[in-house]
């Protein structure tokens, strides 16, 4: 405790510390959800970002300033991240800051306005977030919900015209987020929404459910608003019932350790991924360094992490280039000047980032028996 | 040397600070409380504003199970009422803010009378059960009714004062400390009077309180109706602080962590409600600061998090095993040793 109270007295001094930080120093804070429910996923954003930061700090940083990466465990709570936001910009003057959630990246907006001097990224995909005018200072790293949707709904449409859809969701903002929106968009491509679906976001029993889909016999089925559970019982009992659809999932249902968690019925899995898969076979240079940096499997929170890392200094890079001092601002400017940018192969078409987010994906479907996603379309970009 | 307090009178015996000494200490605090702000980095005022609200939330519910005896799940619920209360005032409204916090209280209060219906029947875990059902409800409502935003919430515009917004920790502290002590003061006052008498008196034996002619139904309602409108109060100041009110903002979890600070804290002591809510919000806090001081912590965050997390809850456990009357037994103690010193140690 005496320990905690001198650190306390320290961190009271803030300006001091401010001052004595070196000047040249880029800074990338996050609140990263390193214990809690999203652990799984922000192991994996803290090793992306810290790897991504040592490669250029090994290359001799940007313009010669090096890249410092300040996290904090926030145990995905609001409070707690809020609360790591404040210690780390009362101690380090930070331009870039990843958020872990999008209660987080919504609170934190309005200081982010104030400061003026961050631009921020995070694990949200919501689609509220992709909005340039209330959210000047954030961005996406890949396809927002309806975006996702969107892709999976024209890769359907593509492969099955007039297909027959079915939406099931959590009862959660992440799950209800690209619900609405995405009904609208299926009967753009002339898809049907036969049934939507929606059930607590932890149910285990969805035996009534699965009934209500079996009627419903639609040919495709997309999942939003879970990790896994009740996915593999959806699956599972569907098939049991004779269902033929075939099931999908968005991002963070997606990574390969989670898929592979579904058993032999979830052979075929498809959904939508923004970024290539940690043992893709396609030319990805940066994939290739990573897979040297790191020889046991990366999930696809670790390629976010990773790709937010890359897009951080980018803009940085842009804004040194250009000799703007690195405001929120012009940062985000800078970002938004990226066009047909590489990201040495993580995602698999060269970017542009217009807005808020980057609209573009792949579907990819599940091989049981190899043990791995395979590509089931090629990169859809809206 | 102070070995003990001398009442000569009534009014002495129950005044709310007894002795010089203690409004002494009580002055150093208020002085350094306003030195505070101005001395205190942006991260240690926005801790300062978080304890501050969740103090005011733990009192709230110290009133009713701490002095009342009616435990109770449900005071996340009655935050969510009263944020929600200010969020749509502020924001569709436009009403002054003092005006908004004060109807977040009223409304959750009449959502805590109603729920308090069934402790006339019902008791203990019983009790703790029948007010989870608060929680559920009151997310369902949030969620789907369209004026509370749905799931997306709502955006609180900020509370402003003679036109200047209160949009930072350092302005908020001014509209947050100062509303917790008034509720503080208005808790303590509360057991000095007929009122407060009569929770005690419930919590101790109802039945005994009865038969003293204590209305059991009025006064559990009442108990109740205050503990919400603590709650709404700390509710409405949460919505200002973070200006973002969902419906996931008010978790089950929440009211877990209050209850567990009035149990840390001190069941049935003000201080306790305080203590114990400085303890849940800061130790996680000052655990991340005794991490800091280790070699490179930063490469190592994702082993120490865990590391942290564990310590917090064998702190607790520790608290509960070896101190269960709370950190308000462990104050009293301390001062107790140095009135008695050096005579008893």
């Amino acid at each position: 405790m005496l320990g905690a109270a001198a650190a306390g007295a320290a961190s009271l001094m803030h300006p001091l510390s401010v001052l004595a930080q070196g000047a040249e120093d880029i800074v990338i804070g996050g609140s990263i959800p390193m214990t809690g429910v999203f652990a799984f996923a922000g192991v994996g954003i803290n090793a992306g970002i810290q790897d991504y930061v040592k490669i250029v700090n090994d290359a001799g940083g940007i313009k010669g300033r090096k890249v410092r990466y300040v996290p904090e465990d926030t145990g995905y709570k609001v409070d707690v991240s809020v609360a790591a936001f404040k210690k780390i910009t009362s101690q380090n003057k930070v331009n870039l800051y990843y958020g872990d959630s999008t209660g987080f990246a919504k609170t934190i907006n309005p200081e982010l306005d104030r400061n003026g001097n961050i631009l921020m990224a995070g694990a949200s995909f919501a689609t509220e977030l992709n909005n340039p005018q209330k959210y000047p200072n954030q961005f996406l790293v890949g396809p927002d919900y309806t975006e996702m949707f969107g892709i999976l709904l024209k890769h359907i449409a593509k492969e099955k015209p007039g297909a027959k859809v079915a939406f099931v969701y959590s009862d959660s903002e992440f799950g209800r987020d690209p619900i609405d929106e995405s009904e609208a968009e299926a009967k753009k491509l002339g898809l049907n929404v036969v049934v939507k679906i929606m059930t607590p976001p932890g149910s285990v029993d969805v035996s009534g459910e699965v009934i209500k889909l079996r009627r419903a016999a639609p040919d495709y089925t997309i999942f939003h608003g879970y990790i896994l559970a009740p996915i593999p019982e959806f699956i599972t009992q569907g098939k049991q019932q004779g269902m033929t659809s075939k099931w999908m999932g968005t991002f963070w249902t997606m990574d390969s350790s989670t898929v592979m968690k579904m058993g032999p019925d979830g052979d075929g899995f498809m959904g939508v991924m923004p970024f290539r898969y940690y043992y893709d076979t396609d030319k990805a240079p940066m994939l290739e360094k990573i897979r040297a940096m790191r020889p046991e499997y990366q999930s696809t929170a670790y390629i976010q992490g990773f790709v937010a890392a890359m897009l951080f200094l980018e803009s940085a890079k842009r804004c040194l280039d250009a000799n703007k001092p690195m405001t929120g601002a012009n940062l985000k400017a800078a970002l938004n000047s990226i066009k047909d940018f590489d990201t040495g192969g993580l995602i698999g078409v060269p970017i542009t980032i217009r807005g808020n987010s980057i609209p573009v994906g792949r579907v990819y479907r599940a091989d049981m028996k190899a043990q791995k996603m395979v590509a089931a379309s090629d990169w859809i970009k809206l | 040397m102070r070995i003990g307090t001398l009442k000569e009178t009534y009014i002495a015996d129950a005044a709310l600070f007894d002795s010089r000494t203690q409004k002494a200490w009580l002055a150093v605090a208020a002085a350094l409380l306003v030195l505070f702000p101005f001395m205190a980095s942006d991260y240690w005022l926005y801790l300062a504003c978080l304890v501050s609200i969740n103090v005011a939330s733990a009192t709230g519910l110290n009133i009713l199970t701490g002095y009342t005896g009616l435990v109770s799940l449900g005071q996340a619920a009655f935050m969510g009422l009263g944020a929600y209360t200010v969020a749509i005032l502020q924001a569709k409204v436009g009403t002054p803010f003092l005006l908004n916090i004060l109807a977040g209280g009223v409304v959750a209060m009449l959502g805590g009378i109603v729920v308090g219906v069934p402790s006339l029947r019902v008791k203990g875990l019983y009790l703790a059960i029948a007010t989870i059902a608060a929680s559920f409800i009151a997310h369902f409502l949030f969620a789907n009714l369209q004026f509370t935003g749905g799931t997306g919430g709502l955006s609180v515009p900020p509370a402003s004062l003679f036109g200047v917004p209160l949009d930072t920790s350092f302005r908020l502290y001014w509209l947050i400390v100062p509303v917790t002590i008034l509720m503080l003061l208005g808790a303590a006052n509360l057991f000095r009077t007929r009122i407060g008498r009569a929770f005690i008196a419930i919590r101790d034996r109802d039945i005994s309180a009865e038969v003293l002619g204590i209305p059991l139904l009025r006064y559990k309602l009442l108990s109740f109706g205050l503990s919400s409108f603590y709650a709404g109060v700390a509710g409405g100041l949460w919505a200002y602080f973070f200006r973002v009110v969902t419906p996931e903002s008010f978790p089950l979890l929440m009211s877990i962590f209050f209850l567990a600070a009035i149990i840390v804290g001190g069941m049935g002591s003000i201080l306790g409600g305080i203590l114990g809510a400085v303890f849940m919000t800061m130790v996680p806090e000052l655990l991340k600061l005794v991490f800091d001081l280790l070699p490179n912590s930063t490469e190592y965050t994702v082993f120490l998090s865990p590391v942290r997390t564990i310590i917090f809850g064998l702190l607790i456990i520790g608290f509960l095993v070896f101190e269960p009357h709370g950190l308000a037994e462990v104050w009293r103690r301390i001062r107790r040793f140095f009135h008695l010193w050096p005579f008893r140690n």
